[in-house]
C-alpha cells in the first residue's frame, strides 16, 4: 500500500475549505419541555410541519406527530435518556426519509436506513420520504403476473399476483414467517438467466422485522444467507429493543424501499412481520402523546395506519414501467380470534388472506393452511394456465373432504362415492404437505398436483403418498425433463402434453404399486 | 402549559377591555405597577397562591394595596380573577399582557449573544439593521457568552440567526467528516 503523502491530505482538506466562507445560518428552534418513553414535547418550533424531522442534541432525531396550541409532540428515533428538559432543538426542514438503492440488498438496516449488521456504512445519494402517498387509479393496472411462492397449497389454490396484498394470519407458532421466508427463498429462481429467458422478471425482497427478538432476526438473516437469498433481499429490523417510534415507522421504510424498485420498473416483495406489533407500538406512542384511545385502546386512526401502508402495494401501468410492489403483511391472532380489532381491519384492507390454523399445524399438516377460509381475491389471473387447469378442482375436493371428514368419523357404512371422496381428499391433503425451506418450482407443482387431481394417488396407501411424490418428481427430472421444461416454457398444458404426462404417470404408478407390494 | 393557555385568555380579555375604554396606556402602566409589586414581594405571591385565604380577604387585601394606585378597570379585573379563583395565575397573566402589548405596538424581542461586549455604536447599528430586516421595533437583550468564540447569535421568537464562530467550526467539522467517508 502506498503511503499517504501529507500534501495530498492537505490538498483535499483545502479543497473542502474552499467555498467555506464566513456565512450565517438561519434556523428555527424550540425548547424541550418534557421527554420520556420515546416521545418529547417541545415548546416553540412554531413553524414546524407535520412529520418534519427535528434535530435533538446528541445526534438524536425526532419526528413531529402532534401540532398543538402551545407545543409540538415529537417521537424520538434514538436514545432519549441523554435529552433533558430545556434542551434546544432545531427544525431541519426535511421530512423523515430513507436512503434507497441496490446497496441496501444483502444488508440489515434500521428504519432510518442505517446499517446494523456491522458491515460498514452504506453510501446512497438518493433519499425518498418514508411516508409517501399511494398511487392513484390512473397509474395502476390490474394484477396479472404470478408471484410464485413455491408452496403447493398457495400456488395451487390461493394464487398471488405481483402487486397484490396478501395477508398471512394465524396464531403464534403456526408457521406464518415460514410461508413468507419460503416465498423469499423461492424468488431466487427469478434472478437466474433461465428465468430471464422465459420472460420472468426478478423479484427483489424486503423483509421488515417489527418488534421481534434480535435473535430471531439473526436466525432469519442466517437462513436467507444460507439459501443464497440475501443477494436480492434487504432486511429492515426494528427489534423489540428499539424504541416504539422505530417500530412504528419500520413498515413505511420497507414500503419506501420497495417503491424504489417498483418505480424503476422492477418487481419487489415486502414482508411486514408483523403488523400487530406495529399497531401496538403505534398505540404506545399515541397514548403517550395523549391521543384519545378507542377500541382495545388503539387510537382512532389505527385503520388508516395500515390502509395507507398497504395501499402502497401496486402494479404500475406500462407507461410507468410496469413495476410492482407486492405486500405480505403478517398478523398474529390470539387464540385464533380473527374478529379482534387489528385482524378484522387488515383482513378488510388486503386482497385475501392465508389463514394458518394451530390445530392443523399440530396434526402435522404443514404448512397449516386452512384452505376453506383462505382466499386470494385476485384469483386465476395470477396463475399460469397449466396450474389453473390442474388445480381447478383441488379447492372443491378439499372442501368436500373437510365436510365429510367430520361426518365420516361417526358412520361406518358409507356409500362408494363418499368413500372415494374421502380417499381422494386424504391423499390430496397428504400431497399438499411440504417441508420448510424447500419451495417447489411451478412445473413440478403442476405435475405433483396433476397426479393427485387425476386420481393416480387414489390407489396408493396414504403413508406412501409423500414417497410417491418424491420419486415421481425424481423420475420426471431424470427421464422426462422435456415435459417439465415444456410446462415451464409454455406455461400451459396442451392436449398432447397432457396425454404424454398421463402416460408417464400411468407407467410410474404401476411400478410404484409393485414396489409397495414387494 | 395549561396555565399559560388560561393566562393568555385573561390577558386578552384585559387587553380588549382596555382598547374599548381607550385606556390602553393607563392600564399598561397599571400592569407594570402590579407586576413590579408581585415580582418584589414574596409574601404577596404566597398570599395569592394560598388556597386557605378566603376570597373576601384576598379581595380586601388587593383593594388596600392597589385601590388608590390603579384605574378602576384594572381593579375590577383583579376582582374578577379572585372571584374566578385564578389569582395564582396573576404573574403569568401580567406576562402575557406584556406580550400582547408588544405585538400590538410592533415590538419584538431580539436576544443577542456575543463573544465580546459591543460598543454603543455597534449596538445602534445592530438595532437599526434588525429593525430594517424585521420591519418592527426591536428591543435588544444582550448577553455575552465567550463560548461562541466570535461573531454573534441573534434569536427573534423561534428563529435563530447563527453567525457564531463555534457554529461555523462545527459545520466545517461535519463537512470534513462527510468528505472523509466518501468512497474513493
Amino acid at each position: 500500500m502506498a503511503e499517504v503523502r501529507p500534501e495530498e491530505v492537505s490538498a483535499i482538506l483545502r479543497k473542502q475549505l474552499a467555498g467555506f466562507e464566513k456565512e450565517s445560518d438561519i434556523y428555527d428552534v424550540g425548547t424541550v419541555l418534557q421527554v420520556g418513553d420515546g416521545v418529547a414535547r417541545v415548546y416553540g418550533l412554531t413553524k414546524a410541519l407535520m412529520s418534519e424531522l427535528i434535530e435533538f442534541p446528541h445526534g438524536v432525531f425526532g419526528m413531529v406527530l402532534n401540532l398543538e396550541e402551545d407545543n409540538v409532540g415529537c417521537i424520538l428515533f434514538g436514545e432519549a435518556s441523554k435529552i433533558r428538559e430545556g434542551d434546544t432543538v432545531k427544525r431541519t426542514g426535511r421530512v423523515a426519509s430513507l436512503p434507497v438503492g441496490e446497496q441496501m440488498l444483502g444488508r440489515v438496516i434500521n428504519a432510518l436506513g442505517l446499517p446494523t449488521d456491522g458491515r460498514g456504512p452504506i453510501h446512497s445519494d438518493s433519499y425518498l420520504p418514508i411516508e409517501r402517498k399511494a398511487l392513484g387509479v390512473i397509474q395502476r393496472q390490474p394484477v396479472k403476473e404470478p408471484l410464485q411462492t413455491g408452496i403447493k397449497a398457495v400456488d395451487g389454490m390461493i394464487p398471488i399476483g405481483r402487486g397484490q396484498r396478501e395477508l398471512i394470519i394465524g396464531d403464534r407458532q403456526t408457521g406464518k414467517t415460514a410461508v413468507a421466508l419460503d416465498t423469499i427463498i423461492n424468488q431466487r429462481y427469478t434472478h437466474t438467466p433461465e428465468a430471464k429467458e422465459r420472460g420472468i422478471k426478478p423479484v427483489y425482497c424486503i423483509y421488515v422485522a417489527i418488534g421481534q427478538k434480535s435473535s430471531t432476526v439473526a436466525q432469519v438473516v442466517d437462513k436467507l444467507q444460507e439459501e443464497g437469498a440475501m443477494a436480492y433481499t434487504a432486511v429492515i429490523a426494528a427489534t423489540a429493543t428499539d424504541p416504539a417510534p422505530m417500530q412504528y415507522i419500520a413498515p413505511y421504510a420497507g414500503a419506501t424501499l420497495g417503491e424504489y424498485f417498483r418505480d424503476n420498473g422492477r418487481h419487489a416483495l415486502v414482508v411486514y412481520d408483523d403488523l400487530t406489533k406495529q399497531a401496538q407500538a403505534y398505540r404506545q406512542v399515541s397514548l403517550l402523546l395523549r391521543r384519545p384511545p378507542g377500541r382495545e385502546a388503539y387510537p382512532g386512526d389505527v385503520f388508516y395506519l395500515h390502509s395507507r401502508l398497504l395501499e402502497r402495494a401496486s402494479k404500475l401501468n406500462e407507461e410507468l414501467g410496469g413495476g410492482s410492489l407486492t405486500a405480505f403483511p403478517i398478523i398474529e391472532t390470539q387464540a385464533s380470534d380473527v374478529s379482534a380489532y387489528i385482524p378484522t381491519n387488515v383482513i378488510s384492507i388486503t386482497d385475501g388472506q392465508i389463514y394458518l390454523e394451530p390445530g392443523m399445524f399440530n396434526a402435522g399438516i404443514r404448512p397449516a393452511i386452512n384452505v376453506g377460509i383462505s382466499v386470494s381475491r385476485v384469483g386465476g389471473s395470477a396463475q399460469i394456465k397449466a396450474m389453473r387447469k390442474v388445480a381447478g378442482r383441488l379447492r372443491l375436493e378439499l372442501a368436500q373432504y373437510a365436510d365429510l371428514e367430520a361426518f365420516a368419523k361417526f358412520g361406518s357404512d358409507l356409500d362408494k362415492a363418499t368413500l372415494q371422496q374421502l380417499r381422494r381428499g386424504s391423499r390430496l391433503t397428504e400431497l399438499l404437505k411440504q417441508g420448510q425451506y424447500v419451495p417447489m418450482p411451478v412445473e413440478k407443482q403442476v405435475v405433483s398436483i396433476f397426479s393427485g387431481t387425476s386420481g393416480f394417488l387414489d390407489e396408493i396407501p396414504l403413508e406412501h403418498v409423500q414417497r410417491y411424490e418424491h420419486e415421481l418428481l425424481e423420475v420426471m427430472e431424470l427421464k422426462h425433463a422435456s415435459i417439465l421444461k415444456e410446462i415451464a416454457e409454455k406455461r400451459d398444458l396442451s392436449d398432447e402434453l397432457t396425454a404424454s404426462l398421463k402416460q408417464v404417470l400411468t407407467d410410474f404408478t404401476a411400478s410404484f404399486k409393485a414396489s409397495v407390494k414387494a | 402549559m395549561r396555565s399559560q393557555r388560561v393566562a393568555r385568555r385573561y390577558a386578552k380579555a384585559l387587553m380588549m377591555t382596555a382598547e374599548e375604554l381607550r385606556l390602553l396606556d393607563a392600564i399598561a402602566a397599571d400592569v407594570e405597577t402590579i407586576g413590579t409589586v408581585v415580582r418584589n414581594s414574596r409574601e404577596l405571591r404566597l398570599f395569592l397562591n394560598s388556597p386557605v385565604v378566603s376570597i373576601l380577604r384576598k379581595r380586601t387585601a388587593l383593594h388596600e394595596l392597589f385601590g388608590t394606585r390603579i384605574t378602576s378597570a384594572t381593579l375590577s379585573f383583579l376582582d374578577l380573577l379572585v372571584k374566578k379563583q385564578r389569582e395564582p395565575l396573576l404573574p403569568e397573566i401580567l406576562e402575557q399582557f406584556a406580550v400582547l402589548r408588544d405585538t400590538q405596538l410592533g415590538i419584538v424581542d431580539a436576544h443577542v449573544t456575543t463573544a465580546v461586549d459591543l460598543t454603543p455604536q455597534q449596538l445602534r447599528a445592530l438595532q437599526a439593521e434588525l429593525e430594517q430586516q424585521t420591519g418592527k421595533h426591536v428591543r435588544l437583550n444582550i448577553a455575552a457568552d465567550p463560548s461562541i468564540r466570535g461573531g454573534l447569535v441573534i434569536r427573534i421568537g423561534d428563529t435563530v440567526l447563527d453567525a457564531s464562530l463555534t457554529h461555523q467550526l462545527e459545520r466545517l467539522r461535519e463537512r470534513f467528516a462527510r468528505g472523509a467517508s466518501l468512497p474513493h
